[in-house]
């Protein structure tokens, strides 16, 4: 990481926050300190954070399972109204403030894939949501789609797949599917 | 490298074609989204600007066969070729005077058959229905193709739309200027030099204009970066560009259809590193339409100091498969940029300031974020 963050997290007086995820927990008086910094240091330090502790690996979860992960933090949650900013918001302070490699998995059913995407440079680690038709409905068993110049046809499934792993790598990041959520 | 850029961008002082490059080669495009942001304040500060206006397409036929347009039907009578009557045009607007924009905006395909009276009338028609409304109409290549067509120069097709009642030149045309990308995109229209010679003759006229790039399909950053660098000595020669509109290419429904779309992130880097690299540039818009009203948002913080506006009635895009709404009220991008947690500004073409509205005390996303029931992290915590 270079030293323009260094210096927009000192600049912030948010170095004892970075330090003192390093070494142990950050306070609630420094996550009252990060909801007011600025976005874009806050995501900054997030994205370090994240680094830091679960690497560049994304996580990509497209079945929902029976009941929800106690261990992992979803956003936005059901019920929430964010807007995109938000939603950053909302990410970059679940990293700070959870547990070390804390899971904080996005929701792009909810929140769109663009969100999503940027969401993965603010401290998420994970994305989740239903594999779908550009219009949000569900693929059928079977259906195909034409891709390539020749419109060669593949099935939709393995199609949106590989759209969802290229949205994890332009962000820089690896992409890698669990079959379901456990 | 990045430390490098940011010590230029520190002293003022002119990137290079190389930073360009690192900037959009560069990893954290968080960093990246702040050091443009450092330039977009010093230039203007929390100010964020918008206005009331209308789109038109009042043809869609074109001679033209640009790979990545969804909207251009070749031929008159093609399924879905329209050409408006001026009257039904001018209807356009004077159903909308309740609340009328203060700027029209008209780009067209490029019609063969339509005589250049056709062009005049529709300007002199808005301009009689109201006279204070901004004609910002047919970007670079359309002058440049009535310019072929009726057998005048630049300057003859500017002085008479002008005199019909044309104020400003859009930018749209672009695309890439390059032309490893050009010829291979868009070979039957006006290539780089015709577009920025148009613009030149524009503002050699008084005739402020915008420019463009559509981004996100064959290029490569060295491309962009190319284009970027024509603008901005074009720009040191003229100083008549307002604003520069980074559009993402949207591949539903044309030739490039095989292509992914690019990403908000690619987005968010564009416009960037655009701020970064157009330093003679004031403006650079985040048109929602391109990007969606979220990431637009997003982008203020990423050096945009520009929503474009209203726009009602957009076309182009919706045929290329944006899923952005057809339009949004001044309420909706007031609060847009409020919960940017910057100043709206609506402001009329030439960016003199129609009204400031209040900006949020906080930016109104923490503040909802501090009003909101804390995460279940923040439980453990407490």
């Amino acid at each position: 990481m270079s030293a323009l963050v260094d210096r927009a997290i000192h600049g912030a007086s948010l170095d004892d926050v970075l330090a003192a995820r390093r070494t142990g927990v950050v306070t609630a008086e420094q996550v009252e300190r990060l909801r007011g910094a600025d976005l874009l240091v806050l995501g900054a330090l997030a994205d370090r954070v994240r680094a830091e502790e679960v690497g560049d690996e994304v996580r990509i979860f497209t079945e929902p399972g029976p009941d929800p992960e106690p261990d992992v933090v979803v956003l936005p949650q059901a019920g929430q109204e964010l807007t995109g900013l938000d939603l950053l918001r909302e990410v970059a302070l679940a990293r700070m403030s959870g547990p070390r490699a804390a899971r904080v998995r996005v929701d792009w059913t909810r929140c769109g894939l663009e969100l999503a995407q940027i969401a993965l440079g603010f401290g998420a680690s994970e994305l989740e949501g239903r594999i779908a038709s550009k219009r949000g409905l569900p693929l059928v068993e079977g259906e195909r789609l034409g891709v390539g110049k020749k419109s060669r046809m593949e099935l939709a499934e393995i199609v949106k797949r590989k759209e969802l792993e290229g949205f994890v790598r332009r962000a820089g990041r690896l992409p890698s599917f669990a079959q379901e959520v456990s | 490298m990045l430390d490098a850029i940011r010590s230029k961008v520190d002293r003022g002082e002119r990137l290079s074609p190389e930073d360009g490059i690192a900037l959009f080669q560069h990893p954290d495009v968080v960093a990246v989204g702040q050091l443009a942001n450092q330039v977009r304040e010093r230039l203007h500060g929390d100010r964020t600007y918008f206005n009331r206006n209308m789109r038109l397409e009042v043809t869609n036929v074109c001679v033209a066969s640009c790979l990545f347009c969804s909207f251009a039907k070749l031929e008159e009578g093609s399924p879905g070729a329209h050409t408006m009557r001026a009257e039904d045009a001018w209807a356009e607007l004077e159903a909308r005077m309740d609340d009328p924009p203060s700027e029209i905006h008209i780009v067209n395909g490029l019609h063969p058959g339509l005589p250049f009276s056709y062009y005049e009338e529709l300007l002199s028609g808005f301009k009689r229905i109201k006279p204070d409304v901004h004609m910002k109409c047919f970007t670079a290549v359309e002058i440049h193709f009535f310019s072929k067509l009726y057998g005048m120069s630049y300057r003859e097709v500017l002085e008479r739309l002008r005199r019909a009642g044309l104020d400003s030149l859009p930018g749209g045309g672009a695309e890439i200027f390059h032309p490893e990308v050009r010829t291979r995109i868009s070979h039957d229209k006006a290539t780089a030099d015709e577009y920025l010679e148009v613009h030149r003759v524009a503002h050699g006229l008084g005739i402020r204009t915008n420019a463009t790039m559509l981004y996100g399909h064959i290029e490569t950053f060295e491309h962009r970066v190319d284009h970027l660098m024509r603008l901005r000595a074009l720009q040191d020669e003229t100083r008549g560009l307002q604003a520069f509109i980074p559009l993402a290419f949207h591949p539903d429904g044309n030739g490039m259809r095989n292509l992914p779309a690019p990403t908000a992130v690619d987005a968010l880097r564009t416009v960037a590193v655009s701020r970064l690299l157009l330093d003679n540039v004031p403006h650079i818009k985040a048109y929602w339409v391109s990007m969606t009203p979220e990431v637009a948002q997003i982008a203020l913080r990423f050096g945009a100091d520009d929503l474009d506006g209203t726009i009602v009635h957009e076309t182009i895009y919706r045929a290329a498969g944006s899923r952005s709404p057809g339009a949004l009220s001044v309420e909706q991008l007031v609060r847009l940029v409020q919960e940017a947690g910057r100043m709206p500004v609506e402001r009329d073409t030439l960016y003199n300031v129609v009204r400031e509205h209040p900006r949020a005390s906080l930016p109104e996303a923490a503040l909802r974020v501090r009003e909101r029931k804390a995460s279940k992290h923040l439980e453990v915590l407490s």
